[in-house]
Formats: structure tokens, C-alpha cells, sequence
């Protein structure tokens, strides 16, 4: 495995598309956190420049906080995936790989590798993100630890690896990046579409375990966080196993099936 | 002498179309052997599936006598329908990651990029490459660590005539250094030129394999000519091994069985008939011609 991911380290080291994409993707999140940061500073009601409500971004709300906000980010991860799997199309690579020598499983498990790897580093990235808004914009309130809700990390890196992996799976099956793109978006969209719609208007449950869904559960908005009732929370909590099991149901499926078609079929 | 490579009824379907129907043959070490067919009559079907980037419907394979895997492709070089690199990246670098997946040494780069002529422009992206340049790199890789065979699928395909020539002159001699190759063709005499067998794909059948002088040559031809080519003609009707005499704008061609032609003895059957040739010539039956009467034969 190491020497495979040698190889596609070299494939990308010099392509400039790729740094700009993996900036865009490391730097987007703190930025983002702090355009909303910025804006909820300015725009409520401050008693002798404390914010009335508590900051939401000190600890420990800073976890769950951080955590959605940059979840809103998922799309720019998933255009960098398109492009490094798409290009292997584009440019016939894939096959030229595997008469070069890579088996198919070789090329297969890398790419699925890379996926990982990158929702590793977008989730360190959120950490350390989480870190400096809690210890150095914020003050850490007394008694608490900074690691309480530290669970929302994990849930971040559950979402980041699915919705990836969701962008994985079309470029392997589409293999075409604009075309990629465009259907996950547009998946994307309208899952949450028909969420919204059949568990308000028809209050349908089964919609939670769509596999958007199942994930968004794990990351509650800022505003839903806000009218949540103890019930309802202690319940969501309870649900929790069920969304990461279905979660990694979901993420297996994705990669059996990726990997089953690319090892059959005509490259 | 051990096979490179053997077929055993391969079939292939794209769909509904018979892409290749039950093809075996075998390619014996240290040939240049030659798959020869019109356009879409599947001998880039054939090699994508020796080279695994395409799944047969039914029937085996071996290199090496070896099942199948990723480590005998290793010891090929192949290059198979167009150029496939990284646009974005340099020639040079390309080879890089050829040379990494195929496991051979780096320091080998320069010399291939030297054979094919690129050293000068190693450095520029791909997509800045002419046709016939991409097509150098390609042969580029192929050659890289020196493998023992070569599949090359229409491999002037983009060339100038002397880049044509040169990468013939270039087969040749990786032959005669001991390399087996495959090289799948649609010109004719591409494979009359430099090809020690041939194996002559017709949509997707196989008409027929074997050693290029066995296949492409059953009868032979001579061009005759003389002051006066009317009785050229008849005397030349009663030479034993004839089969057929032939004007051909102002020479004779004239046909004889396979084994019976002796250019000596035509010339003093002449001079003893009281006739004076002015034009002796040997020629092979054109591949063309041969390889249009196969083909024709197989679809009637």
C-alpha cells in the first residue's frame, strides 16, 4: 500500500489544480467558522461586551458548533475527489495503470484510501479549529472541560468520509467530472428535499435513514440545537447508535459495490 | 521453444455484437508476431484482455505459461490503442510513475527518452506533445527497464513516414536483440515488413495463424519480360510449376506453384525457346492481395 500511495502522491505533487483544491479545502473551514463567528459577534445584543446568549463557540458548545459549520463545507472535499478520480477517466490512466502492472484491487483500494485520508485531514483541520475558537477567541469557562462534546469530532469525520465517499462512488460509476459534480449536488439537494417534505408535510420517519440524512442526524444545526426539549434531545441521543450503524451500513455498501464493479467490468 | 503467449478460445461480447469469437492461437518466444485485421475486427479487444483492462466472456489466457496476474504484466511493454498519460504532467515525470507502478529503475528514463528523441522535451506537459510525440512517449514506456516483451497496438499510428520508419527499423532490431512482440496491425505490409508470424482477425474470428511465410505465401510470382510478350505468353504456358500468366501493363506476371519456381531455369527455358528476356524479377504474392483473398474466403 505505501509504495501504491507513493505512486499517486507523484501523480499529484505537481498538479496545480490539486493544491489549489486542497487549500481551498484547509483553509475554507476556519475561515468559514470565523465568517459566522464574526457575523453572530456583531449582530446580537452584547451586555457590557459579553455576548447575552453565551458564545457559541467557546467550549463546549464550540464542538458541536464547528462541527455543522464546516459539515455546510462538505462540497469542496467531494470536488476534489471528483477531480483525481474523474481525471484517471479523462485521461484513460486507469487503464494505463493496470497494463503497466497495478492490479485492480491495487488501484481500487488507493483511491478508497485517498477518501479517507482526506476526511482524516479535514477533521483534524475542524479540531484544530475547534481549539483556537475555544481557547484563544473565546475563554474557556471554569469547571468545564475543554474535551466535553468532543464526540461531535467523530461524528464530523462519519459525515466527511460518507459524503465523500458518495462522491466517490458517482465518479467511479459517472467518470465524468462536470457530469459528477453535478449529480451529486443535485443529490444532495434533493435529498434534502424530500426529507424535509415527507417528514413535515406526511411525517414520514424512514426519511432519517436516507443516506444524507442519516449523517446530517449526527450533527444537529445551531438552530435546532436551540428549541431542542431535554425529550427530544435525551431521544436523539439515543438514536445515535442507530444513524453511525447505518452510516457504516451505507459506507460498506458504497465500497462493495465500487470495488465489485470495478474489478469486473471493462475499464 | 516456450510460449509467450497462449490463447485458448477467447470470445468476447460487447452487448449483443461477437466482439472475437473462440480465438486461440499461440506466440512463440522470440517471434514478431503480427495480428492482422481490417478495423474493428477485434485485435484491440484481444490485447485489452491479455493486458486485463478488459474481461472476456468466456475462455483463458496465459503469459509466460504462467496464470495470468499483475507480475507477468510487469515484464511487458505495452502500449495499447492511444498514448495514456497525466496531460497536466511532464513526458519525463509520466515515465516516473510508469516506471514506479511497472517497478523499474528511474535511471532508465533518460535512455528511452533518448531512443525515441523526446530528451529535448522532457520537461513540457504532455498536452503540449504532438500527436506522433505522445505516441514516442508511449513507445517510450513501453521500453523502459527493457522488458522482454513488447505488445505494441498500432504503433505508428500518428507518425510521420520517418517516424514510421524509424520505429520499424526500431522493432527489427528489438527482435533481433531477442524480444518477442506483438504488434496488432491493420497495415499490411507493416506486418509483411517486419512480422515473423501473423494472425489474421476478421470480425473477430480468426482466419488463420502461423508463420508469416506459411500464411502469406502459397504460390509464388515472377514478372517476365521480353521484346515480344505474345510468345512469351505461349511458350511460357508449357513451363512445368505454372499456374497462371497474367499481362500486367508490359510485363508478364507469372504465377507457379509453391516450391517449383527456379529463376535459372525460366531464364534458359526462354533463351532455349529462342526468346531474350529483357525483365526477370522474383516477387511474393502482395500481402494485399493475399490478405483481401483470406478475408474474403472466411466471410463467403
Amino acid at each position: 500500500m505505501w509504495q501504491t500511495l507513493k505512486i499517486e502522491w507523484m501523480k499529484v505533487k505537481n498538479y496545480r489544480t490539486f493544491w489549489i483544491l486542497l487549500i481551498i479545502t484547509i483553509v475554507s473551514i476556519p475561515a468559514f467558522n470565523y465568517s459566522i463567528y464574526d457575523f453572530g459577534n456583531n449582530s446580537f445584543p452584547k451586555v457590557r461586551g459579553q455576548s447575552l446568549f453565551g458564545s457559541p463557540f467557546a467550549f463546549p458548545d464550540v464542538w458541536p458548533m464547528v462541527t455543522w459549520v464546516s459539515s455546510l463545507l462538505f462540497i469542496i472535499p467531494a470536488i476534489l475527489i471528483i477531480t483525481l478520480t474523474t481525471n484517471e477517466f479523462t485521461y484513460r490512466t486507469h487503464r494505463q495503470n493496470i497494463i503497466d502492472g497495478w492490479s485492480r484491487k491495487q488501484f481500487i483500494y488507493v483511491k478508497i484510501f485517498e477518501v479517507l485520508l482526506l476526511s482524516i485531514l479535514t477533521t483534524l483541520v475542524v479540531f484544530l479549529t475547534c481549539l483556537f475558537f475555544g481557547s484563544v477567541l473565546n475563554k474557556a469557562p471554569d469547571g468545564v472541560s475543554i474535551f466535553k462534546n468532543i464526540q461531535y469530532l467523530f461524528y464530523y469525520f462519519v459525515q466527511m468520509l460518507s459524503y465523500s465517499s458518495i462522491a466517490f462512488l458517482l465518479s467511479m460509476f459517472i467518470r465524468r467530472a462536470g457530469l459528477s459534480m453535478g449529480i451529486f449536488f443535485i443529490y444532495m439537494v434533493m435529498e434534502q428535499f424530500i426529507v424535509a417534505l415527507m417528514r413535515n408535510k406526511y411525517h414520514q420517519d424512514w426519511v432519517n435513514y436516507l443516506p444524507e440524512e442519516v449523517n446530517d442526524k449526527l450533527i444537529p444545526s445551531v438552530f435546532e440545537r436551540l428549541v431542542t426539549s431535554p425529550d427530544a434531545k435525551k431521544n436523539w441521543e439515543n438514536h445515535i447508535p442507530i444513524f453511525l450503524g447505518l452510516a457504516a451500513l451505507y459506507l460498506i455498501i458504497y465500497y462493495v459495490v465500487t470495488t465489485w464493479r470495478f474489478r469486473k467490468a471493462d475499464l | 521453444m516456450k510460449n509467450i503467449l497462449a490463447l485458448n478460445s477467447i470470445t468476447k461480447f460487447y452487448g449483443k455484437i461477437k466482439a472475437l469469437n473462440n480465438v486461440s492461437f499461440e506466440v512463440p518466444e522470440g517471434s514478431v508476431f503480427g495480428i492482422l485485421g481490417p478495423n474493428g475486427s477485434g485485435k484491440t479487444t484481444l490485447l485489452g484482455i491479455v493486458t486485463d483492462v478488459l474481461k472476456a466472456t468466456s475462455g483463458t489466457y496465459s503469459w509466460f505459461d504462467e496464470q495470468p496476474s499483475e507480475k507477468q504484466r510487469r515484464q511487458l511493454g505495452t502500449l495499447l490503442e492511444t498514448p495514456n498519460f497525466y496531460h497536466y504532467l511532464s513526458g519525463e515525470r509520466n515515465l516516473k510513475i510508469a516506471a514506479a507502478i511497472k517497478g523499474k529503475d528511474p535511471n532508465d528514463i533518460q535512455r528511452v527518452l533518448e531512443l525515441v528523441r523526446l530528451t529535448e522535451r522532457k520537461n513540457s506537459k504532455f498536452n503540449t506533445y504532438s500527436l506522433g510525440m505522445k505516441q514516442r512517449l508511449a513507445i517510450a514506456s513501453c521500453l523502459l527497464g527493457d522488458p522482454p516483451v513488447l505488445v505494441f497496438d498500432e504503433p505508428t499510428n500518428g507518425l510521420d513516414p520517418a517516424g514510421i520508419a524509424e520505429i520499424r527499423q526500431m522493432i527489427r532490431q528489438l527482435s533481433k536483440n531477442g524480444k518477442t512482440i506483438v504488434l496488432a496491425s491493420h497495415l499490411l505490409d507493416e506486418v509483411e515488413k517486419v512480422c515473423t508470424h501473423v494472425a489474421i482477425l476478421q470480425k473477430g474470428q480468426l482466419i488463420t495463424a502461423g508463420n508469416v511465410n506459411e500464411v502469406l505465401v502459397n504460390e509464388e510470382l515472377v514478372e517476365l519480360g521480353a521484346s515480344d510478350l505474345e510468345r512469351l505468353a505461349g511458350i511460357l504456358k508449357d513451363l512445368s510449376g505454372v499456374k497462371q500468366v497474367k499481362h500486367y501493363e508490359n510485363i508478364l506476371q507469372v504465377f507457379f506453384n509453391n516450391g517449383t519456381l527456379d529463376l535459372g531455369s525460366i531464364n534458359q527455358y526462354c533463351f532455349e525457346k529462342g526468346i531474350v528476356l529483357n525483365h526477370l524479377q522474383l516477387k511474393k504474392k502482395s500481402l494485399e492481395s493475399k490478405f483481401i483473398e483470406l478475408t474474403n474466403n472466411a466471410s463467403n
